[in-house]
């Protein structure tokens, strides 16, 4: 089942004399469950990709349905509803409140549903205990490490359980054994929760976890490759491998 | 790019942030200036002629100066600290301390002096205006006209220069101190970070607390006779102003962390939008900004306090010419009094007459009397000089021969002593002593102050007793008078004219008009109100702004989160709600405290001031906090913009 289907978005910047183009008319289609990742160099588009498909930012034309609602006309506060509903963020640089204790970061997105405390509680025991951070939830984001902060993150991104989950380089701000335990998490959540996530990523390795890998070079699909039943490290391989022509092209220009 | 086009653009990026400061500065150096040219008008002889005025205004206008100095360094330095990442950049170019020293200076000189010449322009508008209000509150009838003072402009612009020369030095101290890497981190390292609440600020929260509660418990008891002599009185003042003045501090540090860490413990980390943003942000920097939280609620509870009571002496003025005078003229003379009554009746203008005989007699009232103070000179009960009236004079009251009233005992008289239900005294005459019994007391006052010494109560006694009185009273303690001759208008209408009467005669004896008499006291309380008011006026905007000022810092440093909660699905509304408690509590905070300091502070003593303490108070606190809510309701909007641009 598609849950996330998007046709022919554009996206352009600045005005009518000096516009730049970033997304230049891309089709894209995701299924319930399905661990994506995006792929891309430096200015590719493929944050604005993400901005533009969690409704963070909008399109110049073109269509986005999530769960078979058009967003693309939404207004500013339905767009709000909307994500509160429909969507979960993790970020690179974390993106937690300071002055609130872990547990109250993970909880924020559940007071705006209105669920009761009991069931709030119930919620942050599961998806905390899951994460490994259930003994961190008095604490501040300034008295935990970086791997922590992103699993609690995370936590914040699953405890509402929206349809999707958008990731803008979940692993770019930790050290590789944060990162891997982090992304065997999410994938660990994805199976466990039936979960759809959307990850951007410069990192091959991040990318081998997931079930497919769209690569986009200069606001276009440049291909996709899928994992099917292959290991990672060979997944891994394949990504490296596309990633090689995708960037030596680019040198050669 | 030009160092002159830099500083004009660098101007026009920043006017929008500044726009308050330049309205602070702009109305400041405009009350100063219309303060100083009152000072130089010849026309305010008449009002400081008698009471002092034109040193009033001078002390208010130092006073104004203290005010606005400390505000613009303070904002400065708000100022400098925001723009700390552009200097860094400066420097990193390659540009001298020197160089960006005077660039600011240029800057800051066509800002400041750009206002300060706005202010000029509107004080010189509106000091005819003030004087009008000055006329106003002191009905002094006279017609403001003003002529432009250079006298006026010189001082103001010296003052201004030397005010800019000290920011200029704070600037140069600033920029001299900070190295590259420094100025990068500066606005970080500004805020306190996010801490822990600890046992020893829970005890803090506590303390503080408590130590406002018990100043504004011993403020209650202040005058209620637990204090009596002037010593102690004292010690209990500099006790009260102490306990409440660190309490706030400890309030505002750890107080208002502690309240708020236990409403969020509450709340098991299920908190709602309006918690995130009030509650958590105002536990952490309320305490980093703590010192100035005292300073703004010590100083608007002293302005509060300071115009209440004024206000309430103001208010009070007609009240109280009427306790002293009783009647709308009294003469202590008979020719006097003839000469008013023969040029009364020649206009037909009705009035009644009453006519007391006053003596001052020597009582012995130790049985009745119980003295609170230590103070040698009202000890000694044995031999009180008191007036003595007869029965006769009064309406409605029949005495026996052996019995004797006290009438028109003050309020503020239970300070000092306080008299039984009865007993007995001995009223000594020259020859013999006659002992009465004494019936008690009542507050209606009887003969004027001139005669009581301001608040004895008067004896009413026998018209017996009166009389033997009369033949053998001690000449060595009777005052210049032994006969008061009120007289009431019987038409209010007639008040004009007989006052126009009354000053066209030179008395030769003391006499008072009622009406002159309150004109009198409402030059006096009227001026020290319009003082009070315009210092308090001036300090509420210098403050006002400075709150503002923060709120802005904050605003720019919370936009990060905003932009987090967005993206969690909050609307724009559901954030300014939240935002709106917060400074609901900002702003609201430091006022409640301020407004209850100043509630205690007006309520112990009011009583010495006036005889009506709720109108006059309520209106000034009201008008306080409608013009203090504006600054908040601006953050608000500076807030709502923050919020529209986070996403």
């Amino acid at each position: 089942m598609k849950i996330l289907e998007a046709n022919k978005i554009h996206k352009s910047y600045g005005n009518k004399f000096n516009k730049q183009e970033v997304l230049k008319g891309l089709d894209i289609a995701i299924n319930q469950g399905e661990f994506v990742s995006i792929m891309g160099a430096s200015g590719s588009g493929k944050t604005t990709l993400l901005n533009v498909l969690s409704s963070i930012d909008r399109v110049s034309t073109g269509s986005i349905t999530i769960e078979g609602k058009e967003m693309t006309g939404m207004k500013e506060k339905q767009l709000a509803e909307f994500r509160k509903h429909y969507l979960g963020f993790i970020f690179q640089d974390y993106n937690l409140l300071d002055t609130l204790t872990v547990k109250e970061n993970i909880l924020l997105p559940l007071s705006i549903k209105k669920v009761s405390k009991k069931e709030a509680n119930q919620r942050f025991e599961g998806i905390a205990r899951e994460l490994g951070i259930l003994e961190l939830q008095d604490k501040y984001p300034n008295e935990i490490s970086g791997g922590q902060k992103q699993r609690t993150s995370a936590a914040r991104a699953f405890i509402h359980e929206p349809s999707i989950i958008f990731a803008d380089e979940p692993t770019g701000a930790l050290d590789s054994k944060s990162a891997s335990d982090l992304l065997n998490k999410l994938s660990e959540l994805k199976r466990n929760r039936k979960a759809t996530i959307i990850m951007v990523t410069h990192d091959p390795v991040a990318a081998s976890y997931c079930d497919r890998v769209i690569f986009i070079k200069d606001g276009q699909i440049y291909t996709q490759i899928n994992k099917g039943d292959e290991e990672r490290k060979n997944f891994f391989k394949d990504i490296m491998k596309t990633q090689g022509i995708l960037g030596g092209v680019q040198n050669e220009r | 790019m030009s160092v002159n086009s830099l500083i004009l653009r660098n101007l026009k990026k920043n006017i929008k942030n500044y726009y308050l400061y330049v309205f602070a500065l702009a109305f400041s150096s405009a009350l100063y200036f219309a303060f100083v040219t009152l000072q130089y008008d010849p026309s305010m002889d008449e009002v400081s002629g008698s009471v002092k005025g034109g040193a009033g205004i001078k002390a208010a206008s130092v006073l104004l100066i203290a005010i606005v100095t400390v505000f613009l360094v303070y904002a400065n330095n708000i100022f400098i600290k925001r723009r700390s990442k552009e200097i860094g950049l400066f420097q990193l170019i390659g540009m001298t301390k020197n160089k960006i020293f005077r660039i600011l200076t240029a800057e800051n000189f066509l800002l400041y002096f750009g206002s300060v010449t706005i202010g000029i322009f509107i004080g010189f508008a509106t000091s005819k205006l003030i004087l009008m209000i000055l006329f106003k509150v002191t009905s002094v009838d006279d017609i403001a006209k003003l002529q432009f003072s250079i006298e006026a402009l010189v001082q103001t612009i010296i003052v201004f220069a030397i005010i800019y020369l000290v920011i200029m030095l704070m600037n140069f101290i600033f920029i001299k101190k900070q190295s590259i890497l420094s100025l990068f981190h500066v606005k970080s390292s500004a805020e306190g970070r996010v801490k822990r609440v600890s046992l020893w600020e829970i005890i803090i929260g506590i303390l503080g607390i408590t130590l406002i509660v018990t100043g504004y418990y011993v403020s209650s008891k202040l005058f209620s006779g637990d204090f009596v002599t002037m010593n102690s009185l004292a010690a209990a003042m500099i006790f009260i102003l102490a306990s409440v003045i660190i309490g706030t501090y400890l309030f505002y540090r750890g107080s208002v962390t502690f309240v708020s860490n236990l409403i969020r413990k509450s709340k098991g980390g299920y908190l709602n939008i309006n918690e995130v943003l009030s509650l958590s942000s105002i536990m952490f920097r309320m305490k980093s900004n703590s010192l100035l939280l005292t300073v703004i609620t010590t100083v608007s509870a002293l302005a509060i306090g300071l115009l209440s009571l004024s206000y309430i002496s103001y208010y009070s003025a007609e009240k109280s010419a009427h306790d002293s005078a009783l009647t709308d003229y009294y003469f202590t003379n008979h020719e006097d009094a003839e000469v008013f009554k023969t040029a009364l009746d020649d206009r037909s203008i009705l009035y009644k007459e009453r006519e007391i005989e006053v003596i001052q007699a020597d009582f012995d009232m130790t049985d009745v009397v119980e003295v609170k103070t230590e103070d040698s000179n009202m000890t000694d009960t044995s031999s009180m000089v008191t007036p003595v009236i007869s029965e006769q004079s009064i309406e409605g009251v029949n005495l026996k021969e052996d019995e004797t009233l006290f009438s028109g005992y003050a309020d503020i008289m239970d300070q000092f002593m306080s008299f039984k239900a009865g007993g007995d005294v001995t009223l000594k005459t020259k020859e013999n002593d006659l002992a009465l019994q004494f019936l008690g007391t009542n507050k209606e006052s009887v003969v004027p102050f001139h005669f009581t010494a301001g608040g004895v109560p008067t004896a009413i006694v026998d018209d017996s007793v009166f009389q033997q009185l009369k033949e053998n009273y001690d000449p060595e303690i009777q005052i210049d008078s032994m006969i008061y001759i009120g007289m009431d208008l019987e038409d209010d209408n007639d008040l004009e004219k007989a006052e126009e009467l009354y000053s066209s005669f030179k008395f030769n004896h003391h006499n008072v008009s009622q009406l002159d008499m309150s004109k009198k006291y409402k030059l006096i309380y009227g001026l020290t109100m319009f003082i009070v008011g315009f210092l308090g006026l001036t300090f509420l905007i210098t403050s006002g702004c400075i709150l503002y000022f923060k709120q802005m810092d904050e605003g720019e440093e919370e936009k990060g989160n905003y932009t987090i909660l967005r993206k969690l699905g909050f609307t724009q509304f559901d954030l300014l709600k939240g935002i709106q408690a917060k400074q609901l509590f900002n702003f609201g905070i430091p006022l409640v405290l301020g407004l209850f300091h100043s509630y205690f502070a007006v309520q112990s003593g009011w009583f010495l001031f006036g005889n009506e303490l709720w109108t006059p108070m309520i209106m000034v606190m009201c008008v306080y906090t409608v013009l203090y809510s504006i600054f908040g309701i601006l953050s608000v909007l500076y807030y709502k913009k923050v919020i529209k641009e986070s996403l």
